[in-house]
């Protein structure tokens, strides 16, 4: 019964938006996550493609899209970069199912807790990120976790401007 | 079975996109002989195919935002802020002249070098041939502290070139794309650069930490190595020229993992941070490049005479310096000579009193004489501002102690070897540093 009233609300509360948005909005953040820190140098603490695979994760309320989303965000972030590609596909995939997965039983809808929730979903990326780097590939990463804490606050502030603007542009029934 | 798919569909899709990811990570990374895991041991010379996709998606966008910047700061600094770009030009044009009379006055010594290190059979790389680019992204990690440039195959860079700026080496050329370049910077982690200490001469190996700051690692403990000194390329990693400056040690630190070791830590001469043009070396040779020959003639051509009577005016003060007998000038007249010259404005110092004076004591010319230097009467008297009494050319006088009559000496020339009191007359040591610029023209007429 649970599991129905779930996708009763899912199916209600899912939000639409154009085609033309799935494409265009992610490879925004991807271009701007790679040109930015050109103009912040070291202070740029923030995820954008991490920001909106939860967005569209949250709205969508489909884990397998959110999935889906997370991992084409974290693969072409690693191709950008010069590590192994995988670690942050993986990071981000378990990011963006979470996200659709809790966003089908909670009300995400109050602002508050869309701004706890990526905050933790920060910490918990950059987790993965650590633990398939050095646990599974066994290979030497200089990590620091306050770092890890900036960018999940930076993560938090972005959301709260980048959310209602990308609200606008979801159709109306 | 149907619902049990249809039930875990979304777990069964996380669960076989987290394999497939896996599966690429293994394939990925190898392990060493020694046991340790690495990614990419082999150096391939290709590019990912998923490389070259997330380049081709983003790199567009990223040249058309950057020349879009690049457009409005052009119109900003060319157009609307040009305030003190005169004194900003004459000062360059001050610096060039500068420049310019150096390198004219090097070029000799240059090409001396040149020919020496034929003869030894060494020969010393010069950057031949350099593509300017723009850094126009970056990775977008600061674990992975790489950037884009937009210039790639098209311009014929390659894989390990050395990228540079006008103050520093800034990395090496990573992967190349079409139009497009990744540059891998020296203050990574899996980066290296040989480089050498300055002064030392110590040799170790930079490369970045977890802070984005280079360090030379695996060095043993060394107290001559101080904050401050500069570091260059080593020349031996076959990628950086030798002797490009990397940076300046800024502390020492000892390495946590073993005690007698240090990594030093550098501060870049090169603006890691904020890099907008950037210089790839694309071609090294043992000779000079025409545009370096080309402003190599150009110097000579503008100051390659001043140059030259600069080196000549030197050489001939350190003849002179190394022939100066003292401050008695045998050419001039007693009364112009430099000791009584009231311009002078170093004081000239009394001398030592002799405790044994012989005939090579001054003012005791024949025979043993009391301890008393007539230079030193005359040099009170010039101290007093006196003036000093007049006397034939040709001749000098010198003042017997006892009665302070005066006698005529005969003139002669001396020489280092006849002017055995040079050594440990204190009061010769001091005029020859001006004495040259009186000589010289009679010497160089």
């Amino acid at each position: 019964m649970s599991v129905l009233g779930a996708d009763f609300r899912r199916d209600f509360e899912i939000r639409r938006y154009p085609f033309l948005a799935y494409g265009l909005v992610p490879l925004t953040a991807l271009v701007l996550q790679a040109w930015l820190p050109r103009l912040l140098g070291p202070y740029a603490w923030f995820d954008l493609p991490l920001v909106v695979t939860v967005y569209f994760a949250l709205g969508r309320r489909s884990p397998i899209q959110g999935t889906l989303m997370g991992a084409a965000m974290g693969l072409f972030e690693d191709a950008l970069s010069h590590h192994a590609i995988g670690v942050n596909g993986i990071a981000k995939t378990v990011a963006g199912f979470l996200a659709a997965s809790v966003g089908v039983r909670i009300d995400v809808e109050n602002f508050t807790i869309r701004l706890m929730f990526i905050f933790v979903l920060s910490l918990l990326s950059s987790a993965i990120y650590v633990f398939v780097y050095r646990v599974l590939l066994g290979l030497d990463l200089d990590w620091g976790w306050f770092m890890a804490l900036l960018t999940a606050l930076g993560n938090s502030a972005i959301a709260l401007v980048m959310f209602p603007l990308l609200d606008r542009l979801q159709l109306q029934d | 079975m149907d619902s049990f798919f249809t039930r875990y569909r979304n777990l069964l899709v996380l669960l076989a996109i987290l394999l497939a990811q896996i599966v690429g990570l293994a394939v990925q990374v190898r392990r060493t002989g020694a046991g340790r895991n690495t990614l990419d041991p082999r150096d391939e010379p290709g590019v990912r195919l998923i490389r070259l996709w997330a380049n081709a998606l983003v790199s567009p966008p990223e040249r058309l935002i950057h020349s879009s910047k690049l457009g409005a700061d052009y119109l900003w600094q060319n157009y609307l802020d040009l305030r003190h770009v005169r004194e900003q030009n004459r000062d360059l044009q001050q610096t060039i002249d500068r420049l310019r009379l150096e390198q004219a006055a090097l070029l000799e010594d240059a090409r001396q070098g040149q020919r020496l290190q034929g003869l030894l059979d060494f020969q010393q790389k010069y950057i031949y041939k350099t593509v300017a680019a723009q850094a126009i992204g970056t990775s977008g990690s600061d674990q992975s502290r790489v950037f884009y440039i937009d210039k790639g195959a098209d311009y014929k860079l390659d894989r390990d070139m050395a990228v540079i700026t006008a103050d520093g080496i800034v990395g090496k050329v990573r992967d190349v794309f079409p139009h497009t370049a990744q540059v891998l910077v020296i203050n990574d982690p899996t980066s290296g650069a040989g480089v050498i200490l300055e002064t030392t001469r110590i040799r170790g190996i930079l490369r970045g930490n977890a802070a984005g700051q280079p360090q030379i690692v695996d060095l043993l403990a060394d107290p001559r190595i101080q904050p401050g000194e500069r570091v260059l390329t080593a020349g031996g990693d076959l990628v950086f020229p030798r002797g490009m400056p990397v940076g300046v040690v800024e502390k020492v630190v000892r390495d946590p993992e073993r005690d007698s070791f240090i990594d030093v830590i550098v501060t870049p001469a090169a603006h890691l941070d904020r890099l907008d043009e950037v210089l790839v070396i694309t071609s090294t040779e043992p000779r000079f490049s025409p545009q370096q020959q080309q402003d190599l003639a150009t110097s000579e051509a503008l100051k390659g005479p001043e140059a030259a009577a600069i080196k000549e005016q030197k050489k001939a003060s350190e003849v002179m310096a190394e022939r100066l007998p003292g401050l008695t000038d045998p050419n001039l007249p007693p009364d112009q000579q430099p000791l009584l010259d009231n311009s002078n404005p170093n004081p000239v110092a009394h001398p030592p009193q002799a405790l044994h004076p012989d005939r090579f004591t001054p003012g005791a010319a024949s025979g043993p004489a009391p301890a008393t230097a007539p230079d030193s009467s005359a040099a009170s008297k010039f101290e007093a501002g006196s003036k000093p009494s007049q006397q034939k050319p040709g001749q000098e006088k010198e003042t017997t102690p006892d009665n302070g009559t005066t006698r005529p000496v005969p003139k002669t020339t001396p020489t280092p070897a006849s002017s055995p009191g040079r050594q440990t007359t204190p009061r010769q040591a001091q005029p020859q540093q001006t004495q040259p610029q009186k000589d010289e023209p009679r010497r160089n007429p």
